[in-house]
């Protein structure tokens, strides 16, 4: 059964989330060590892998980023290795621009301001990836998926640089 | 993980930082990046009439292990012809700098960098 099943979903990428988190506390109730607490330790063991099956599942599937990423792999998509390199030059560039734009931040007069905007450069970037992401995976060709898998990559380097912004806030606040 | 002296020794006063101008015809710029771990790594080759590289600059977002490899590469190209410099490899790099084997990749984005300025060259001169 894959991730997808657990939850009675078809196996794509549009998914209700709220809908996945009500059926993840109904089926961890079903699971919960106190149900078994005079069970068997065989039953009590199945019901532990059980509990961390359901957990791993929703977690992955909540995540949307972790989720495609799934989806490509349950597909058997051949995607390239995530450290190769890359030769995409355009958004060798942008990347350079986006870590130049995350020091010109660190250095401007109204940090809050700089964060606001810099956030939304950020926001606006991974949210054009993602509904191209979409597109592909729904569409669900050999080449579909592959493109979905180059869309993942860069939202992955989205998602980082957004990681940089909240540590960069927090140093910046904690000095003041 | 701890990095090697010399890495720490690049890392700290990281050689031949800085940018050219990408249009001069003289000058060939290799880009390349792993884009989900997000290094993402540049380098400029400024090459004479003769196919010697005259000087060479970097800029690099990355790890410690990253601005070495790239750092390192910008000394060992000056001086050299454009033909010796495609000639360098990862291995060399990451033995120079003692790498750990998690930070193999690091080496093999400055050489794919070497190559990739190559590439621009050939292409601006042909």
């Amino acid at each position: 059964m894959n991730y997808f099943q657990i939850f009675g979903f078809a196996s794509q990428f549009e998914l209700d989330v709220h809908k996945l988190a009500d059926i993840y506390q109904t089926l961890q109730k079903k699971v919960h060590p106190d149900k078994f607490a005079h069970a068997s330790s065989q039953e009590q063991l199945v019901a532990v892998k059980k509990s961390t099956l359901i957990n791993d599942a929703y977690q992955t599937l909540k995540n949307p980023l972790m989720r495609a990423q799934y989806l490509l792999e349950l597909r058997e998509s051949d995607q390239p290795n995530e450290q190769a390199s890359f030769s995409d030059n355009s958004f060798l560039m942008r990347q350079m621009e986006l870590h130049e734009m995350l020091d010109d931040v660190k250095h401007a007069n109204d940090h809050e301001a700089a964060i606001l905007a810099y956030a939304e450069v950020l926001n606006i970037g991974f949210q054009g990836l993602a509904v191209e992401m979409h597109a592909h995976l729904d569409e669900n060709t050999i080449q579909s998926n592959l493109l979905a898998g180059n869309n993942l990559r860069k939202l992955k380097f989205y998602q980082k640089l957004r990681v940089d912004l909240d540590k960069l806030e927090d140093q910046l606040f904690n000095d003041e | 993980m701890a990095y090697s002296e010399k890495v720490i020794d690049h890392y700290e006063n990281p050689r031949n930082v800085g940018s050219m101008d990408k249009n001069d015809p003289q000058v060939a710029t290799g880009m390349v990046g792993a884009p989900a771990c997000g290094d993402v790594m540049k380098l400029q080759l400024k090459i004479n009439a003769d196919g010697i590289i005259e000087d060479a600059k970097f800029k690099t977002y990355g790890c410690g292990s990253a601005i070495a490899s790239s750092s390192l590469v910008t000394e060992w190209v000056k001086g050299k012809s454009i033909d010796e410099a495609a000639t360098i490899k990862n291995t060399a790099i990451a033995e120079e700098l003692a790498l750990p084997p998690v930070k193999i990749h690091c080496s093999i984005l400055a050489e794919d960098a070497i190559k990739a300025a190559i590439e621009d060259y050939r292409t601006k001169t042909a």
